[in-house]
């Protein structure tokens, strides 16, 4: 057992915290009837006030994954709860991952392999068993690799990380091939390639705990967001704890703008632009933090003095007067103004940005006009600023593996994007359909639904359905969805609660946390995990894997991580979940840490005189050490992968790291690689063309995210579809009024992909001009809960419960009428920029 | 009732019990004055504070997995309300549960709410509650009743399924639960809402909504010790009529931070019979 020091627990809990280590459970009562309660950590019966078995664990509704303690009794899984002792959570979750139990115990739940009998999209099933499932695909697998076209096999994935994503790609590699998809795109990729760009890695986290200031951009972080829990608690705590100031910027009132002290109104696509007016205040004022200038690359002399580097950025943002920006983006230039001197005189301050910044074209610019308001502020990678995240780092068994191959189709089509780094997912179906790359002869997916969750549902469809292009589709699942129902296999696949994993998601404390699932209960029916059906394969396939199953890579894992193993590894994991380095220092400024003379004399070691960095060419495809000078360091292809530091004014440090493209170590903002390929050099302004040519009776069609679901996995349970299951679009009553309609009325929203009838609900709460369709809802396949009808599969549960569902609204969904466009710098799906007209239907 | 006869242990073993006591706990009361504040009853009571409520729902889903909450209602839910004209609008998230209130507005001396004062099985039979050091209190059971430290409960076992209750309780946080049948007639529903997570809070651990509150706008406590957050809250606050429906005069024992005097607006009364009291999530 252990004794908790955590701020936020000793002010916020009802008096003190007297919490139980998990796995350590005393079966006295805790406190009885007194004034000192235990946070959590244990858990009883209402029925019998039999205490319920306490077992750590960690979520997976969404990519956050928070830490866990799950409750059962009797062998069932019955509750879930925060892990107390999680740095990451300090034990709270939200309501998606409370409704984790509803995953579990869907009756619709997919329980045993199944094989298509009827056509494709006639429903038409037969249950299988494992062997003949395994077969069948092995059977279509094994003449590919003999053939020496392994990159055939084509595996592309929703949620996948840490360890099952590990587990994943090292079957892949030893099977050979690396045509594997994500789907990153659809979620945040831009704002990722665009800060790979900028300070080299990606994810940025807030340090709400310092900050004395916040900004926030197109996020509805309180909400829903990709390290929500641990973010927004932070937030609330330092708005209303310390009274920091919050202003929100976006279309609409979102339950995160509601708490700020304002909220901005601001015009679709616009946000950027806003930015770099703030930045033009604080440079046209003198308002700048020098700090961070000597880090900052931003023109074309990488010897810039500060005075030339301070008239640069001057002479970049002189365009984007406060007035311009008003007129743009209906902020006025007075509050521009007033927010960009208080947020630049703050000690520190936290610039947010997300979805509603970076799902444009040129999202992943306006994501760079964010970090540039925050690195004149001198708010980057410091105390109270944003901060580059810090997840765990893991070390995990690698099987033996050929030189994989892999088809050209993860990437967008030629020219279409300039940096792909985390791949164009929304164009892949659109490649395998155009076939100039080749086409996958086997298509397997788990954990995503290609045709519910890309723009253009209808022909994502046809694609699928189409199986003269896609010929052998296979799917590992829990849930007959808009995907799986047209696949050839479904294989069940195991829910988060009943599997092993290891955990790495950011913390916001800048300590890295390890953490641990393992099945609360025993795997449903015939369900298996993903990693143990590809054991199950390679056996067939006669690849030899450096893990017996699933557990064993974990088990492994935790014996070879540094700290974790020390701590007792796998059976320390087990018993308490988390772990974290109690002496660690949060991680702030590492861009200022000197590089030792030595690391720059080592084998390989080279200097770029261009771009002023030391880097290794051996780690780089450069064959010879004449070839990587000749070419130099920005054109060699995986040159970063040999970074060693920066030259900054006659010293080498460190830097701002390059993980994904050829940067230097400056926090580029003047980038010689957007500029190679034709894109701003500097962080701009840039207006949505489907925008500018917008006719006056056309409306911006905008989605966003709630808090009681996920995009596409969390509509069949239950007690989220019970509070959330209907979708009408919010409109003005302004924008409403000029088209005649009044709240309810039931409208078409249309373009030239198609339409969707939906309901208007009139609210003060968005601004004119727009119409916004949440999604997660309007599902065609997604069990009784979802969408009204049992799966038509064999062997599907009952439910009691059932009997007591009260609603038949099942929503729209607003995919149909998005493209599938990619941002042309990130391949960034983007989601904002739809137009369309409404009328009443 | 005997939830809290096995209670009996003293403060030092049941401290014990729990196996740690946090660090830091100079910011708490000395064990001194902890032991004299719990030699009264307790007063359990629930302060919500509406700067914190993201109206994000976990509460509302903890709650149906803690208790096996059926479709259909809720234990507990959040209201929204969105205020003003753009541009100048805000949104208010109201939590709303049973508000475990001591009195009856036409009987104030009668020391229950209406909706134990209308159910037809109370008074009942007699009943004892044991306080943490062992002092015996005894009161009157029935199908729906008020225990000495303040809980308003429901004994499913002798709740015969009329429904009085529900149309008793002036906040319509009462429902039927299609899972029990009422134990003194079995072809009706048991009437249902929040008892505070008895089951929990007898056990030393915070009610299952307080516990997954991301913004801890939920608090939970005793309001008989002058030490604890709740008690300090209401008094810094000036919370003793920050209740919904004060004009009942029920005197609930959920208060609400409300510096911006929105829980009025916010608050929408149930319409009898419906259940959109509880749904309303196209603002959230």
């Amino acid at each position: 057992m252990k004794s908790l020091n955590r701020r936020n627990f000793m002010s916020l809990s009802a008096a003190s915290g007297a919490v139980l280590a998990a796995g350590a459970v005393d079966s006295r009562p805790a406190l009885a009837g007194s004034v000192t309660f235990a946070k959590g950590g244990r858990d009883f019966s209402p029925v019998t006030g039999r205490e319920r078995k306490a077992i750590p664990t960690a979520c997976w509704q969404c990519v956050t994954r928070d830490s866990l303690i799950g409750f059962v009794e009797d062998g069932r899984l019955v509750k879930l709860e925060g892990h107390p002792e999680s740095i990451r959570t300090n034990g709270v979750i939200c309501a998606k991952g409370q409704a984790g139990v509803n995953q579990v115990y869907f009756p619709d739940r997919i329980l045993h392999p199944l094989r298509r009998v009827g056509k494709r999209g006639e429903h038409k099933w037969k249950r299988i068993s494992w062997d003949e499932a395994l077969d069948e695909i092995a059977a279509r697998l094994k003449p590919l690799r003999d053939a020496g076209t392994p990159e055939k096999f084509m595996f592309q994935y929703g949620r996948m990380k840490a360890s099952q994503s590990k587990v994943m790609s090292d079957f892949m590699a030893a099977y050979g091939t690396k045509t594997i998809g994500n789907h990153t795109s659809i979620c945040e990729g831009g704002k990722w390639t665009s800060q790979e760009l900028m300070w080299g890695g990606h994810y940025d986290n807030w340090d709400f705990d310092k900050t004395d200031f916040v900004l926030i951009f197109g996020s509805n972080m309180l909400n829903t967001h990709t390290n929500h829990i641990p973010v927004a608690q932070k937030l609330i705590e330092a708005h209303v704890g310390r009274k920091v100031p919050v202003y929100v910027f976006d279309v609409r009132l979102t339950n995160t703008a509601a708490h700020a002290d304002e909220w901005i109104p601001i015009n679709v696509g616009k946000d950027g632009l806003v930015a770099l007016s703030m930045v033009n205040v604080i440079m046209n004022e003198g308002l700048y933090k020098k700090d961070l200038f000597k880090f900052m690359k931003v023109s074309a002399d990488r010897k810039a003095s500060m005075d030339e580097k301070i008239a640069a950025v001057k002479e970049q943002v002189a365009k984007f007067t406060p007035e311009f920006a008003e007129k743009e983006s209906m902020v006025p230039a007075g509050k521009i103004r007033d927010l960009a001197r208080r947020f630049a005189k703050s000690k520190s301050g936290v610039v947010v940005s997300y979805r509603g910044t970076i799902a444009h074209q040129h999202g992943a610019d306006q994501e760079r006009a964010m970090m540039l308001l925050a690195a004149v502020t001198g708010n980057v990678n410091s105390p109270g600023g944003r901060c580059q995240g810090v997840g765990a780092g893991w070390k995990s068994p690698k099987s033996k593996h050929p030189k994989a191959r892999a088809l050209d189709i993860n990437h967008g089509f030629p020219g279409q994007v300039a940096y792909p780094t985390h791949k164009v997912s929304n164009q892949v179906l659109k490649m395998i359909k155009d076939g100039r790359n080749g086409r996958p002869e086997v298509y397997m997916w788990a954990c995503y639904n290609p045709v519910y969750v890309n723009g253009e549902v209808n022909e994502n469809r046809e694609i699928m359905m189409d199986e003269s292009i896609m010929p052998f589709l296979v799917c590992s699942t829990i849930v007959y969805d808009e995907s799986s129902s047209l696949a050839d296999i479904i294989v069940p696949d195991v829910t988060y609660l009943e599997r092993w994993d290891w955990e790495d998601m950011v913390s916001p404390t800048q300590v890295a946390e390890y953490y641990f699932r393992q099945p609360l209960i025993k795997p449903l029916g015939e369900s298996r995990d993903f990693g143990d059906m590809c054991v199950g394969l390679a056996k067939r396939l006669g690849i030899e894997l450096a893990w017996k199953d699933k557990e064993d890579f974990v088990r492994q894992s935790c014996e070879m991580t540094p700290g974790v193993k020390e701590a007792g590894g796998f059976e320390y994991m087990k018993k308490h979940g988390v772990w974290h380095d109690k002496n660690a220092n949060p991680d702030y400024l590492a861009f200022e840490t000197r590089i030792p003379a030595s690391a720059l004399e080592a084998d390989g070691v080279i200097f770029d005189e261009a771009s002023g960095v030391y880097w290794n060419w051996h780690e780089s495809k450069a064959k010879t050490e004449a070839e990587a000078k000749t070419v130099g360091y920005q054109n060699t292809p995986k040159s970063y992968k040999g970074f060693v530091g920066q030259e900054v004014d006659g010293e080498v440090y460190r830097g701002f790291k390059p993980d994904a493209v050829n940067k230097s170590g400056f926090l580029e903002f003047y980038s010689e690689l957007m500029k190679a390929k034709g894109m701003p050099v500097f962080p701009t302004y840039t207006p949505i063309p489907e925008h500018v040519e917008m006719a006056p009776d056309e409306l911006h069609l905008t989605t966003y995210k709630v808090a009681v679901h996920t995009h596409s996995r969390t509509s069949h349970c239950k007690w989220l579809s019970e509070i959330y299951h209907d979708n009408p679009g919010w409109m003005n009553p302004k924008t409403a009024a000029e088209r005649g309609l009044k709240d309810g009325d039931v409208i078409r929203v249309h373009n030239k992909l198609g339409g969707i009838t939906t309901n208007v609900h009139v609210t003060e709460g968005i601004i004119p001009g727009v119409i916004a369709i949440s999604y997660h809802v309007g599902r065609e396949h997604s069990g009784r809960y979802g969408s009204g009808s049992p799966s038509p599969i064999p062997g599907v549960a009952d439910d009691p419960d059932f009997n007591n569902k009260w609603w038949d609204k099942h929503g729209v969904h607003p995919n149909a009428i998005i493209a599938s466009s990619p941002d042309e710098i990130s391949g960034q799906q983007r989601w904002m920029d739809t137009v369309v007209r409404v009328e009443k239907a | 009732m005997t939830e809290m006869t096995k209670s009996t242990i003293g403060r030092r073993q049941v401290l014990k019990g729990a196996g740690v006591v946090a660090a830091g706990t100079a910011a708490l009361a000395t064990p001194v004055k902890q032991a004299e504040a719990a030699k009264k009853v307790p007063r359990w009571a629930m302060v919500m504070d509406l700067r914190r409520c993201i109206g994000c729902s976990a509460c509302t889903v903890a709650c149906k997995a803690e208790n096996n909450v059926s479709l259909g209602r809720f234990r507990t839910v959040i209201q929204h309300k969105m205020i003003g004209t753009f541009p100048n609008v805000t949104k208010v998230n109201l939590p709303l549960m049973c508000n475990h209130c001591t009195s009856n507005k036409e009987d104030a001396s009668a020391k229950v709410p209406p909706c134990v004062k209308i159910c037809p099985e109370y008074p009942g039979e007699r009943q004892t509650y044991v306080t943490p050091e062992g002092k015996k209190i005894r009161y009157r059971g029935g199908a729906t009743y008020r225990r000495p430290d303040g809980l308003i409960l429901v004994d499913v076992e002798k709740c015969i399924g009329c429904g009085k209750c529900i149309d008793g309780c002036p906040y319509g946080v009462r429902s039927f639960d299609p899972f029990t049948k009422a134990g003194k007639k079995p072809e009706k529903q048991a009437v249902d809402k929040c008892d505070f997570c008895k089951h929990r809070i007898d056990n030393g651990v915070e009610p299952a909504c307080v516990n997954t509150c991301q913004g801890r706008a939920r608090i939970f406590g005793d309001l008989n010790d002058p030490e604890s957050e709740v008690a300090k809250l209401v008094k810094e606050h000036n919370l003793e009529k920050s209740v919904l429906l004060p004009e009942e005069k029920t005197n609930p024992h959920v208060f609400y931070i409300d510096p911006d005097n929105l829980l009025k607006t916010a608050y929408r009364q149930r319409e009898k019979g419906k259940l959109d009291h509880y749904v309303d999530t196209l603002d959230g």
